[in-house]
């Protein structure tokens, strides 16, 4: 009991320094593509740190701030689902159906808090996330779908076991593990859809109102959403990790991979989104979930 | 006298109680105090969901030399503990403020009072039905008490309810004909004579009991290509009738479907009978049927601009959930679809009292003049968050564990594709339900609603009770799946063995006592960190960001209209309305027919033609 509330609470912590590690990954890659010299090493966690010790703190009423709570405490919980070398948490209780589900959870919190701001801006924002949502969940659920199939578990721990013993979900099922990156670039909202962010559009759509710690709380919740779609990803196509640092560096490359591509387009309208989401991945992924399903 | 027949009593009291007092508001206590007998009497039959015996009726009538007979099992207790939750519920809801309300504004109280006394009695009596007689009986009382009760408020509500109508004798007939089959087949009305002929019987009968038993009873599920008439006759029903009917009145047709095609044909001979040139069984083509119910009726609702018709568009996609899960078998499945019965009966009924409480104090359900309402009416607001949390299926409400089950189930019965649609389904439903919440509660609060104030407790407190039990029951699933194991038993379904917290096994389980625990311990230190920044200062809705422009009262700042507009570019031109193209059709067909017909008697030789009927009529009758 002791060792899994250890487990409970490093899981969360490690997500949240290797998130902010991402983070400065992100920042590092597109200063690279465009040329600049990009933040210095800690500038994620000074932002955090300048944020939250603002002294103008703007809140727009209660739901503004419990969705702040929610769509951080989210994805602290949900960081205990996903099993990680050496830790498991509760991912032996719950499975991977329960995952995707869970982490709608603080997205909702962020739509709560966006729309309570009153502001048109966030509102059309969050109506392009959830619209983004509907876009890349379909392919993802496919793939989900295919590797459950696959893999004869919806369990990730045992997921990570098939795989170190047969190989990688990767080589294994490479039409799936394409529809999957495919469908990240969407879920991590980078270019060429991150419609709902759209600075020159709609002024940081959900973000419009936030300032202070209502925008550090979703700066801790975007590096927990790089770190969980890149271990993720890891656990279902890359045979999860055998240590930390071969963990680390699959989860790293993972994310690079959406930065890489995102800072070379610029962005789709919604329609065009939703167009190609449902288009080569959902194609992608049907042909690999043959291919898993009749060989 | 049996605990079933005091039910049966006390149901007739409450109706006749209601047609005599129903008029005075203040009888509303009185009267919500008589449906909580109802619910005791059906509580005290709880030990039918632990395997007790059957509670039979006293009552035993022969008709013809045809005996009907009654009495509750498990499955009907599993329904009527829902309808007696859900009728309670209602005339709680009803029995104080919004009862003299709706008498105020001209609504006739006493008639009202009276359709939903009906529909709970009505329904005890098709519930404990158990051979095709008093199936039929009491199918009939049911659609009759539900139209009463469409009817109650009159206006546009009639035109819906006489739909209703002509759905429902439809299927009626559809039913009556499978009863005509099946005593042709074995001379009889009882369940247990058809079953024992059902292995001999030809692929040609099977299918078509099963095509009038299913099509007969999907009316009232509302299942594709039947659900035109739903959403119009659910939503404009009076605010508490229609939480009551959203709740639970159409899944009397999932009960009959439970009891004829699963206890009586059984799901073995459905998994036998295949589709000529298909990979596909009887039971597959119906999940496919509720697959398109999931999908289809979920993109209606996103569509709408009325709370109550977009509730009531997700009641009939909802019903395919639980359909879907049935007609799927398995232990894991069947148990998700039954569940999600009692599930969205919980939710489904807090969201329409609490649009219902909406349009109570701003007397409008229209999605374009709402919002901002959070910080008039926060408790409301909580249980519309419930509601909708549920109704998409997320943890930590009940939803998602029914739904997972589903899911599931799919997964081990490798169906891709039904896993889709239902994963699409249920995304959807989040988009939807959003846009719900965000118009009506979320955004800016307009001039005319600055005085707005929360409901009154007579209102509040069944909309609260029904979401700590949307809650209670989605942090420990296995008080519901307890019951369930013996539903399943009785229909002779694989049976589940459940956990308190959901369901243990190696290959992906479910312990939602775990999920619920860690999500709130997440949402705590997620406070801490939240309380660790600097103080916070609440500023005005107008205090906002616009661009350089000052915001005024006058101005409207918030967006609800078309709330999808980049979504509704792409899929928009997918909604062609070809369901109601065919209805229309159809009408025009009977139109047409209907008048050659009376042409031909009418204007060609109208003697002649009726000699000529009679004669044969004669011969009929003599032969």
């Amino acid at each position: 009991m002791m060792a899994l509330i250890v487990e409970l609470v490093l899981m969360p912590a490690v997500a949240f320094v290797v998130g902010l590690a991402m983070l400065l990954m992100m920042r590092k890659i597109a200063a690279k593509i465009q040329r600049r010299v990009g933040p210095p090493f800690f500038q994620p966690l000074y932002d955090v740190v300048k944020f939250f010790g603002k002294q103008t703190q703007i809140s727009h009423g209660l739901i503004h701030d419990v969705g702040i709570i929610v769509a951080v405490g989210g994805y602290i919980a949900a960081e205990t689902l996903i099993p990680v070398p050496g830790m498991t948490g509760i991912a032996d209780r719950t499975d991977v159906i329960t995952l995707i589900y869970f982490l709608m959870v603080p997205s909702l919190g962020m739509a709560l808090a966006a729309g309570q701001c009153a502001n048109p801006n966030a509102s059309i924002g969050i109506s392009r996330a959830l619209t983004a949502m509907l876009a890349y969940d379909i392919p993802f659920v496919i793939v989900i779908f295919g590797m459950s199939w696959m893999y004869g578990t919806t369990n990730l721990v045992q997921m990570v076991e098939y795989q170190q013993a047969h190989g990688w979900g990767l080589f294994q099922a490479p039409l799936l593990a394409f529809a999957g990156l495919f469908a990240l670039q969407g879920m991590l909202g980078k270019q060429p859809f991150e419609i709902y962010v759209a600075p020159a559009e709609i002024a940081t759509g959900p973000m419009v109102e936030m300032g202070g710690k209502y925008l550090g709380s979703l700066i801790v919740m975007q590096s927990f959403s790089l770190y969980t779609a890149g271990i993720l990803y890891t656990t279902l196509f890359l045979g999860g990790g055998v240590t930390w640092i071969d963990f680390l560096v699959k989860a790293f490359l993972v994310v690079a991979i959406p930065m890489t591509i995102a800072f070379q387009f610029p962005r789709y309208r919604a329609e065009q989104m939703l167009g190609s989401l449902w288009k080569w991945p959902v194609l992608a992924g049907l042909l690999g979930l043959a291919v898993v399903m009749w060989s | 006298m049996t605990l079933l027949d005091g039910l049966w009593l006390a149901s007739a009291l409450t109706a006749l109680a209601a047609g005599l007092f129903g008029r005075s508001p203040s009888a509303g206590p009185w009267l919500t105090a008589l449906y909580g007998v109802q619910f005791l009497l059906v509580a005290f039959m709880g030990p039918l969901a632990y395997g007790a015996d059957p509670v039979p009726a006293s009552p035993a009538f022969s008709v013809l030399g045809y005996g009907l007979s009654w009495q509750f099992t498990a499955l009907s207790w599993f329904f009527a503990v829902i309808t007696a939750g859900a009728a309670l519920a209602a005339a709680w809801f009803m029995s104080g403020a919004w009862g003299r309300h709706y008498a105020e504004q001209g609504g006739d109280l006493r008639l009202l009072q009276l359709a939903l006394a009906l529909n709970p009695s009505t329904m005890y009596v098709l519930l404990a039905s158990r051979d095709f007689l008093s199936l039929f009986v009491g199918w009939e009382l049911v659609s009759w008490a539900s139209f009463v009760l469409m009817l109650a408020a009159g206006g546009v509500g009639v035109r819906w309810a006489l739909r209703y109508l002509v759905y429902a004798i439809g299927g009626a007939m559809a039913v009556m004909a499978a009863m005509v089959l099946s005593h042709a087949l074995t001379g009889s009305f009882e369940f247990g004579a058809l079953a024992a002929v059902v292995p001999d019987l030809s692929a040609g009968t099977l299918w078509s009991l099963v095509i009038l038993l299913s099509g007969g009873f999907g009316v009232k599920m509302g299942l594709l290509p039947f659900h035109l008439w739903q959403a119009g006759a659910y939503a404009e029903t009076p605010g508490p009738g229609s939480a009551f009917l959203g709740a639970i009145s159409s899944r009397m047709g999932l009960y009959a479907m439970l009891l004829t095609l699963f206890g009586v044909l059984g799901l073995g001979t459905l998994k036998a009978l295949s589709i000529p040139w298909t990979p596909l069984e009887a039971h597959e083509l119906l999940a496919w049927i509720a697959a398109f119910t999931i999908v289809l009726p979920t993109f209606t609702a996103l569509k709408q601009n009325d709370a109550r018709w977009l509730l009531a568009w997700h009641g009939i996609g909802q019903g395919g959930y639980m359909l879907m899960g049935v007609a799927m078998g398995d232990a894991l499945a069947s148990a998700g679809g039954l569940m999600h019965v009692f599930n969205h009966a919980t939710y489904q009924a807090a969201l329409f009292m609490a649009v219902t409480a909406v349009v109570y104090r701003t007397g409008t359900a229209d999605l374009n003049k709402l919002g901002g309402l959070v910080t008039r009416m926060p408790l409301t607001f909580l249980v519309l968050l419930v509601g909708i949390i549920g109704l998409a299926g997320l943890p930590p409400m009940n939803g998602f564990v029914s739904k997972w089950l589903i899911y599931r189930a799919l997964i081990d019965d490798g169906q891709p594709l039904l896993f889709v649609a239902a994963v699409v389904g249920t995304l959807g439903t989040i988009v939807s339900v959003y846009k719900l919440l965000h118009n009506i509660f979320l955004g800016q609060l307009r001039v005319e609603h600055e005085s707005v104030r929360e409901v009154p407790g007579s209102m509040l407190a069944p909309m609260l009770a029904l979401s700590l039990i949307v809650f209670v029951t989605g942090l420990a699933p296995g008080l519901v799946l307890d019951w369930l194991t013996t539903v399943q038993r009785e229909l002779g379904l694989a049976v589940l063995a459940p956990t308190l917290g959901g369901v243990e096994r190696p290959d992906g389980g479910l312990d939602m006592l775990w999920v619920v625990g860690i999500l709130f311990a997440g949402f705590g230190v997620g406070a801490l960190i939240f309380l660790a920044g600097g103080r916070a200062r609440t500023v005005h809705q107008l205090d906002n960001y616009a661009g350089g422009h000052f915001l005024t009262a006058e101005v409207r700042y918030h967006y609800s209209d078309n709330f999808y507009a980049g979504l509704m570019h792409r899929i928009g031109p997918w909604y062609r309305g070809s369901f109601q193209w065919l209805q229309d059709s159809v009408v025009a067909a009977t139109d047409l027919l209907a008048q050659a017909a009376a042409g031909v008697y009418r204007v060609v030789q109208p003697a002649a033609w009726l000699l000529g009927v009679t004669v044969l009529a004669l011969w009929w009758v003599a032969a």
